[in-house]
């Protein structure tokens, strides 16, 4: 293999001033969690605006499809590490375009280590003149379809083709830990994906109603939860019996009322479990106006139960775009197996959209929620998953 | 676990089991093979063939195909006969309660290759009446193809008085689906020009199935190649399969009698239990099948109930799918003139001859604490 190394490029890290060699440090170690396994040789170096991936023996491909899982890179590139010696380079080159499927390039070269004698127009010229004559490809200085680059440096000649996607954002971990409201949709998977890539670690809590929620909802979120891993080395997740609390407000609770209340005992006890384990806010995939319980005034009602932040990633996002981002990331065909979540079932007739808060609070107190709250937190189990887990 | 859903599969008997592990250990050679070992191992095939017709009494009029189930038996019934002849006619008759793998197969000869077809009515008790198969006969009829017993609610139909019916005004072939029928009720197989059996359904073992049908009768094969089968069939057929399909249906028949009283006894419990509460609406007819009970719940939901069941050991069905969205409505139960909500709220439970009475009855304990305590 004529690459020896990945350059992983930061992307957003750039805007960090002063904290910036902080993030770069907490994206090693993520790169290096991230490559344990399945790549244990690979040694990394790491520089001010970039970090080199030495792939040793390994596919370089296979890295780089690992690494575009991990979040706070922006790119990385393909490298070619070799002497400063034209010849070298050219045979390098060569090397690297003989087997492309294009039909036109370029070579564009700089040259840091002013040392080196030949200048990079010059180095330009020569590498172009040894693949006209030795491939059918032929210059196009305006829209190549190859970009060879070479860049000379004091340790040696770089050489690179190919530039890949990542995930960009922040590096996992950076931003603390949220606890993430995970009902088995197409919506919350999404949510807690964009999290992730904004460096926020999860823990997942999620709300199970049996019998009016099937045990399969558990080994579905089970699943999702293994494709999220792929981000995140391992998430936890918190299942909470919900079915007295659920029975409870059907009992008591007007049935236009039972979504808002219903909502507001989860993000009580989300709020509990968050601070029991440590996370500096709660997220779920609430979306303004999607359903009756996140239209503005339902979101107003409902948040006044807890004083840490909510954070809702999707709020302004259109099904469509959510559905897109749930295709891309593979969650989409598990979250729309069908199974029914503590929202589906209880469907009332006529959902308050304008619950009004004072009959809220009254609707409350006609029963004891709180000794209901405190066993439900009390029972809840939780669970570790990770990419590779067995099933449950 | 209590499992009350033999009507989707039955447990296979151990001895059945221990067959098929011995003969794919010591005869796991391909039959078809010009060696000793293909021959031992096609022993097992003829030995199962002469087993089925014989204990079904059709040794001399029919011959057997082995396949995978009864679902691949009905496609190649129908199909394979249709597309076969249909110079000779272009009219298919089933009914309105067959089983999926009948309904659209038809459908897909009616609408890809412009069979006409009749789709006969059941009445309110999930019985084809005799006399609207004469009336639907026409000189066209190609195939009529009726189920013996209905899957969902267990109603018997009258498979003489149709085979009889059948022979006498037309040139039609009769196929029956016997999947629910093998050793629970009698049936006059040597009247029958074709028809369906699965192994999963009498406790044999899944992939497992065959289309018995006539000597005279002719197909197209579903699947080419090899040519085994008769031709009917390509595809390297598995003798521990084929073997251990002609026990469980050799067993199933000869306890036929056995295994049906004591079968009546659960269902006659069971039935004059559910049939004092007022949030039930009985879907089987009286004179069904001993082995199903199909009901429907008011002003509850079925998959709830299924699910509650489910947590406490006990596993029954129900037609809803546990969607709230996806309106998964029993089309049989909507056949025998129940309301679309009742037909979305469909339980059945489905008995084997090793379900005992006390399981019967802790059913009903733990269903009656479940309609009390749950809110739907």
């Amino acid at each position: 293999m004529i690459y020896d190394r990945i350059m992983v490029r930061y992307g957003e890290l750039s805007t960090k001033g002063r904290n910036k060699m902080d993030f770069v440090k907490l994206l090693a170690v993520n790169i290096r969690k991230k490559l344990t396994e399945n790549f244990s040789e690979v040694k990394l170096e790491t520089r001010f605006d970039h970090i080199y991936v030495l792939v040793a023996d390994y596919d370089p491909y296979l890295i780089i499809k690992e690494l575009q899982e991990v979040s706070g890179i922006n790119s990385l590139t393909l490298v070619s590490k070799i002497e400063k010696d034209i010849e070298q380079i050219k045979k390098c080159a060569l090397e690297m375009v003989v087997n492309e499927e294009a039909s036109t390039f370029k070579v564009r070269s700089k040259r840091s280590d002013k040392t080196f004698s030949i200048i990079s127009d010059e180095i330009n010229r020569i590498v172009a003149k040894e693949i006209l004559s030795n491939t059918k490809l032929k210059v196009d200085v305006k829209k190549p379809e190859l970009t060879i680059g070479i860049e000379v440096r004091q340790e040696g000649a770089y050489l690179f083709l190919e530039t890949f996607k990542g995930a960009g954002g922040y590096p996992l971990g950076i931003a603390g830990k949220i606890l993430m409201m995970m009902s088995g949709g197409i919506d919350s998977p999404v949510a807690a994906y964009l999290l992730m890539k904004r460096g926020v670690s999860l823990e997942c809590i999620h709300f199970a109603s049996p019998p009016y929620t099937s045990g399969g909802v558990i080994d579905k979120i089970n699943d999702l939860l293994k494709l999220l891993a792929h981000y995140q080395e391992s998430i936890r997740l918190h299942v909470v019996p919900f079915t007295k609390l659920q029975e409870a407000i059907y009992d008591h609770v007007d049935e236009s009322y039972a979504i808002t209340v219903m909502r507001r005992m989860m993000y009580r006890i989300s709020t509990d479990i968050a601070n029991i384990r440590k996370c500096q806010a709660i997220a779920n995939g609430e979306s303004i106006g999607q359903v009756a319980s996140q239209t503005l005034r339902s979101m107003r009602v409902i948040n006044e139960v807890t004083n840490m932040p909510v954070i809702r990633p999707l709020v302004t996002y259109d099904k469509n775009d959510i559905i897109r981002i749930a295709k891309q990331i593979k969650t989409y065909e598990i979250s729309i197996r069908p199974y029914e979540d503590c929202c589906t079932i209880f469907r009332p007739q006529n959902p308050r959209t304008k619950p009004n808060y004072k009959s809220t609070l009254w609707l409350e107190n006609q029963f004891d929620f709180e000794g209901l709250i405190v066993e439900a937190i009390n029972s809840t189990e939780s669970i570790i998953i990770s990419a590779n887990s067995e099933e449950l | 676990m209590i499992y009350l859903d033999n009507a989707a599969t039955t447990q296979p008997r151990r001895e059945l089991l221990d067959i098929f592990q011995k003969i794919e250990d010591e005869f796991f050679a391909n039959v078809n093979s010009n060696h000793q070992a293909g021959r031992d191992a096609e022993k097992y095939v003829n030995k199962a063939r002469k087993i089925v017709l014989d204990c079904l009494g059709v040794e001399q009029t029919h011959r057997v195909v082995f396949c995978s189930s009864a679902t691949e038996a009905n496609n190649l019934a129908i199909k394979g006969y249709a597309l076969r002849h249909s110079k000779r006619g272009r009219h298919i008759i089933i009914s309105n309660i067959e089983h999926p793998s009948v309904i659209e197969c038809a459908k897909q000869l009616r609408d890809l290759f412009d069979f006409e077809l009749t789709i006969l009515s059941a009445n309110h008790k999930g019985v084809i009446r005799p006399d609207d198969v004469r009336q639907a006969l026409t000189k066209n009829t190609l195939l009529v193809s009726i189920m013996a017993v209905n899957n969902e609610i267990g109603s018997i139909n009258s498979i003489k008085e149709i085979a009889t019916i059948i022979h006498q005004h037309s040139r039609a072939v009769f196929h029956v689906d016997a999947s629910q029928a093998i050793g629970k009720v009698t049936l006059p197989f040597d009247e029958i020009d074709m028809f369906s059996i699965s192994g999963h359904k009498i406790n044999g073992l899944k992939g497992s199935g065959a289309l018995v049908m006539n000597k005279n009768i002719e197909l197209i094969p579903l699947f080419s190649g090899g040519e085994q089968e008769y031709g009917f069939r390509s595809s390297t057929i598995s003798p521990a399969l084929a073997y251990t399909l002609a026990l469980a249906i050799k067993e199933s028949l000869q306890s036929e009698k056995k295994n049906t009283g004591s079968v009546a006894a659960l269902n006659s419990l069971l039935r004059s239990h559910l049939s004092k509460s007022e949030n039930i609406v009985l879907n089987s007819p009286e004179k069904g099948s001993n082995y199903i009970l199909n009901v429907s719940v008011i002003d509850k939901k079925a998959s709830v109930i299924v699910e509650a069941l489910s947590n406490q050991g006990i596993m029954i069905s129900s037609v809803s799918a546990c969607h709230a969205k996806a309106a998964s409505i029993s089309y049989v139960v909507r056949a025998i003139g129940r309301s679309e909500d009742l037909a979305r709220n469909t339980l059945r439970i489905s008995f084997d001859h090793q379900t005992t009475i006390e399981e019967v009855q802790t059913f009903i304990q733990v269903f009656d604490e479940i309609m009390e305590r749950i809110r739907s």
